[in-house]
């Protein structure tokens, strides 16, 4: 009987405790303490941290971020802090011990101090130890009242009253309780009301003072009902069964049983709503997992997607800048051509003209020369010498105009097809200038033109022989041409202290204009026009010039006076003295 | 002086004689006039000659370079020559150019083309350039001749017939057993060129034939040469007689 009593307080004793815990937390005022304090200490993030999870109440977390908050920083409010953390986190966890240690470790500047002496009570009421949990009680008890620090004076009431219940002290236990009741009435918790009234009739019931123990039972009971909690209303009824069947009424003792066992469904039940809303929320939660790894497969293969999407691009832009390269180049190539080939036809134009002019140049000298030999076999025939010496040097001098253009001819073949063979040496120009009149003699003669070679002996310059040979006969034989009977023709060279040699070819013949000289001197590969073909011939002579002087690093100038004569200004390279 | 004997090889007659003429009346001599390679080697062995006139191709073929070459390859026995040609090929002008020194001469020329061809290979062929048209010279000296340009006639004086050289200014009077003549050469030119053992200072002005020394009067400071030429012998120069080997 009496072991069953026991049983029951047991029971009981602990309810109230933790009613109490369910209440702390939400405690606004203590919140709004934190609240404080962590905008002060702002930059503790680890700080910060753990009193987010101290409001949440995540012990775990709030435990680790407070441990590395006293690790990191030696401020000994936030250490305080800390502690009460960690503390109230490990009684939270049901580690008594190391909760107690923890509350032993905030000094007592802390301003939550009353607080920490109610834990440090509640703690060591856990622990079985009454005296210890008296004490801290009642340190707390004569604080002046307030209800700021997050705590109920009733339920530090209810607490001594309790402790001194396991000391046996029923008349001190009572007078707390008593004192709870009265204030936990005005407060109308009801819930802790049917705690305190369970607690007065448990203590009633171990001083075998049924009567009472019983009228508190039923208070609770009555209270019980009214409220919506099925602990209390399990207690309750389990109470009223115990009490009846104690009682001897068995009947309503069964009927109190089975109100407490349906109670106790109804927790189960509750439990198992919860269990299956556990259940259905942990299978959502592996769907919204399944939906989040369908998800991450799915981004992966959008990434891939994306990556490969983004290579094709890049791969079609370089074939497409490729692309475009290799037809700008095209063009480019096509419009070199084009100018090439708009060139080509120039030249070919030019070498078609050529050979027209050529060829009727040719012809007709031919022709003549038929002529001045059928007309040489007529004078033989009829025995006519007399014209026999003029129509021969007529013959040779129309060979010779025409050797001298075929001449020149092949070399600006040779030259064009750079097949020319081309040898830079010493020459000893006034002995050339003397070689190329020999060959002129008889022409200069027949025009009666007076020649003068003043070119220096001492001067030797450096080019390829037959160019210059070839240069210097054009000249003469234009000199030739363009000098009237009893002019004159002359070499010379000019000292200058460069490295070139000036040789002037001096006519006294038709002279010329700017405009003329000009369109010689151009630089193009193009003929002169032929303009009187009488005088003027082919142009071919002078571009063989032009070319032949270029090629031996030499130069030609023009100086002309109509009418008066003409001067030929050739430049070329000296031999360079002991070497 | 003795003219200068050419050997000219040239497969066409026409063109050979009208060479030919050309040289005889520039008083040169013919050494001959061969047609193919066998002939000019033979001829070129046999007859003394000073220049070889060479025809580029011979029948249609090289063979005025090959024997341009067969005669550069042996030391002694080269001789100055002229290629002729009216072929503007190329390769064949690369090819002779190869046998250096090489002058050439394009045909159709003239007279003055010739001899000017002719004085360049031979100022080629002895290294001695811009001599002969120069105003300050005209002398070449080979290891056996002089080659002097006189009056425009290009001639030749076996050094072995040199008695002795008196040098005056610019000139040099070169005294034979038969003759005496004028050259234009200087001093440091005409003792750098000629064989100092053979021509032995033995006066400021006087370069002596030491062959040709036939007795030497140190009392009266005087050397008596072949012919009895008498030469000056100064103090400053006497050393040479150290080395000439005597009967004592």
């Amino acid at each position: 009987m009496f072991k069953l009593k026991l049983f029951f307080l047991s029971i009981f004793l602990f309810f109230p405790l933790y009613n109490f815990s369910q209440v702390q937390p939400t405690s606004i005022a203590l919140n709004q303490i934190l609240q404080k304090k962590a905008i002060e200490f702002k930059n503790e993030t680890n700080f910060n941290k753990a009193h987010l999870f101290f409001i949440k109440n995540n012990w775990d977390s709030t435990l680790v971020y407070s441990m590395k908050q006293l690790i990191s920083s030696k401020n000994e409010e936030l250490m305080d802090y800390c502690h009460f953390f960690r503390g109230y986190s490990f009684r939270e966890k049901k580690l008594f011990k190391e909760a107690q240690s923890e509350m032993h470790l905030i000094s007592n500047k802390f301003i939550l101090y009353p607080l920490v002496n109610k834990n440090l009570g509640q703690i060591s009421l856990e622990l079985k130890e009454f005296e210890k949990a008296i004490y801290y009680f009642k340190e707390v008890e004569k604080l002046p009242f307030s209800n700021n620090h997050g705590y109920k004076i009733s339920i530090i009431y209810e607490n001594l009253g309790i402790c001194y219940l396991h000391l046996n002290q029923f008349n001190k236990a009572e007078e707390y309780f008593f004192k709870s009741l009265e204030l936990q009435e005005k407060e109308k918790d009801l819930i802790s009301l049917i705690g305190l009234n369970m607690n007065i009739a448990g203590l009633y019931y171990q001083q075998y003072k049924d009567l009472q123990a019983i009228t508190f039972f039923e208070k609770a009971y009555n209270l019980s009902k009214k409220v919506n909690h099925f602990e209390s209303k399990k207690n309750a009824s389990l109470n009223m069964a115990i009490v009846e069947e104690n009682r001897g009424n068995f009947k309503e003792a069964l009927a109190y049983r089975k109100e407490s066992s349906k109670w106790n469904d109804s927790i189960n039940n509750q439990n198992k709503v919860w269990a299956v809303a556990d259940y259905e929320k942990k299978y959502a939660i592996a769907q919204k997992q399944k939906q989040i790894s369908v998800l991450k497969v799915e981004n992966k293969l959008k990434d891939t997607q994306r990556k490969t999407m983004f290579l094709s691009t890049l791969g079609l832009l370089l074939v497409l800048s490729g692309g475009v390269y290799a037809y700008a180049q095209k063009v480019k190539n096509t419009k070199i051509i084009l100018s090439q080939k708009i060139k080509l036809d120039e030249l070919n134009a030019t070498k078609d003209q050529l050979f027209s002019i050529v060829s009727h140049d040719l012809r007709s000298s031919v022709n003549a020369l038929k002529t001045s030999n059928s007309k040489l076999t007529t004078s033989l025939e009829t025995k006519n010498y007399n014209e026999l010496d003029n129509l021969l040097n007529q013959n040779s001098a129309i060979a010779n105009s025409a050797y001298s253009l075929l001449d020149n001819l092949l070399h600006w073949a040779l030259l064009q097809t750079k097949q020319l063979y081309f040898h830079k040496d010493s020459v000893h120009l006034f002995s050339i200038v003397q070689q190329i009149e020999f060959n002129y003699k008889s022409l200069l003669s027949d025009k009666n033109i007076t020649f003068e070679n003043s070119v220096s002996k001492n001067n030797f310059i450096w080019v390829d022989l037959d160019s210059l040979k070839i240069v210097l006969r054009n000249l003469l034989d234009n000199a030739i041409k363009f000098t009237p009977e009893n002019g004159k023709i002359c070499f010379y060279t000019v000292e200058t202290n460069t490295n070139f040699c000036q040789l002037v070819i001096h006519d006294s013949g038709l002279g010329m204009s700017q405009n003329t000289i000009d369109e010689l001197l151009q630089d193009n590969e193009l003929l002169a026009k032929k303009k009187n073909s009488e005088i003027i011939g082919t142009g071919l002579g002078m571009q063989l010039c032009k070319q032949m002087i270029k090629k031996n690093g030499g130069s030609i100038t023009i100086e002309s006076e109509l009418n008066k004569g003409t001067k030929m200004i050739l430049s070329f390279p000296k031999t360079e003295q002991n070497g | 002086m003795d003219n200068i004997n050419v050997l000219i090889i040239e497969d066409t007659p026409e063109q050979s004689d009208t060479l030919s003429k050309v040289l005889l009346a520039n008083n040169y001599n013919i050494a001959g006039v061969a047609q193919n390679y066998t002939d000019a080697l033979t001829l070129f062995y046999k007859n003394p000659v000073d220049i070889v006139v060479i025809d580029v191709f011979l029948d249609g073929k090289p063979d005025g370079i090959t024997f341009a070459e067969t005669i550069s390859i042996v030391p002694n026995a080269a001789k100055p020559f002229v290629f002729l040609t009216s072929s503007h090929d190329r390769q064949i002008f690369e090819r002779a150019k190869l046998t250096k020194p090489f002058s050439f001469l394009m045909k159709p020329f003239n007279e003055l083309e010739i001899i000017y061809a002719l004085e360049m290979a031979v100022e080629k062929f002895y290294d001695q350039t811009n001599v002969f048209l120069s105003e300050d010279q005209d002398t070449i000296i080979s290891n056996d001749y002089m080659f002097i340009k006189k009056r425009n006639v290009l001639k030749k004086v076996s050094l072995k017939d040199i008695l002795y050289i008196e040098v005056e200014d610019r000139y040099c009077n070169i005294i034979t057993e038969k003759e005496k003549f004028v050259i234009l050469i200087s001093l440091t030119k005409i003792s750098a060129l000629l064989d100092k053992n053979k021509f032995i200072r033995t006066h400021r002005n006087y370069l002596v034939n030491s062959d040709t020394i036939e007795e030497i009067i140190l009392a009266d400071n005087l050397v008596i040469l072949k012919g009895n030429h008498k030469v000056n012998l100064s103090d400053n120069y006497k050393d040479f007689i150290k080395k000439i080997k005597t009967l004592s």
